[in-house]
């Protein structure tokens, strides 16, 4: 990762500056103008795809992901609260929070938390059981993402019902080496 | 082995009154390698080792446990809260799939 410190440096000083949607312009700009830009990227993904050939666990997706593990059951989007960063510089680090209003008693308690990224080769990243002695349904947690995807949370309650949230990161340097 | 894995900062709230609900803040220094890395210097892959388990323990029970993949940042920082309703010891164990255990233990004393 020695080749991004320039862009990071970049990128405080624009931060600093007051530029942030100045600087996201010129990227996109980059990325979508400049062919040997492009061609440079492309290449990376190239590494990144011969790697999922590979070592990958085979994986069917999001979709095929969730079926397995909740089976269609239906998910509430509310009373889950989830932060990002809109933008990771890194997508080796990226922290998620997630919070919710929903109660831990014994006998009506949130029993775990899941954590997913659509787009990396496994889109199952983290859970965590929960018990009524935490006392509280959260969870901080940095994360790796291989490039710009929808991160899920997914809290099921020891009643069996899902609660749900969806953001958006846009990654510029993808986390999952190459 | 490189050096300083499984090093550990556990951080709990200075002062914890009886019941409260604090925020237990957790790092563990580990390389937490996806199996997709190239070493630079040999070309070879960088062998997946990350840590897939992770247990909390408050006064002995099992609180929490959290399942791992190696999605999960390297040096993994994981907060969680804890209801700090007796004096007891709390105590995380992480597992990685190398057959590494590091543990530590604070003590949680409420007043």
């Amino acid at each position: 990762m020695k080749g991004n410190d320039f862009s990071n440096s970049r990128r405080e000083f624009l931060q600093r500056t007051g530029l942030v949607s100045a600087a996201l312009l010129s990227i996109s700009a980059f990325s979508t103008f400049i062919p040997s830009r492009k061609g440079a990227l492309g290449g990376f993904m190239g590494e990144l795809g011969s790697g999922e050939a590979q070592a990958a666990p085979v994986s069917g997706g999001i979709k095929e992901k969730l079926e397995s593990i909740f089976g269609g059951r239906k998910v509430e989007m509310y009373h889950v609260v989830m932060k990002t960063p809109i933008i990771a510089e890194n997508g080796a680090v990226v922290p998620i929070n997630i919070s919710s209003d929903l109660p831990m008693e014994p006998g009506n308690y949130v029993k775990k938390i899941y954590i997913f990224v659509d787009k990396n080769l496994d889109p199952f990243i983290a859970s965590m059981d929960l018990t009524p002695a935490n006392g509280r349904a959260a969870l901080s947690l940095r994360i790796k993402m291989r490039k710009t995807s929808q991160v899920r949370t997914i809290l099921e309650d020891s009643n069996g019902k899902l609660y749900g949230s969806i953001k958006t990161v846009k990654v510029t340097i993808g986390g999952c080496g190459g | 082995m490189p050096h300083g894995i499984g090093r550990i900062k556990i951080r709990l709230p200075r002062a914890i009154r009886k019941g409260q609900v604090i925020a237990v803040k957790t790092l563990i220094i580990h390389p937490m390698e996806t199996g997709f890395r190239k070493d630079k210097a040999t070309k070879r892959k960088v062998p997946a080792f990350y840590i897939d388990d992770v247990s909390v323990y408050y006064g002995g029970t099992l609180i929490s446990r959290a399942k791992w993949t190696m999605a999960v940042s390297a040096n993994p920082f994981m907060s969680f809260y804890v209801k700090a309703d007796k004096e007891a010891p709390l105590r995380i164990v992480w597992k990685d799939i190398k057959g590494g255990v590091y543990e530590k233990t604070v003590q949680v004393k409420p007043r």
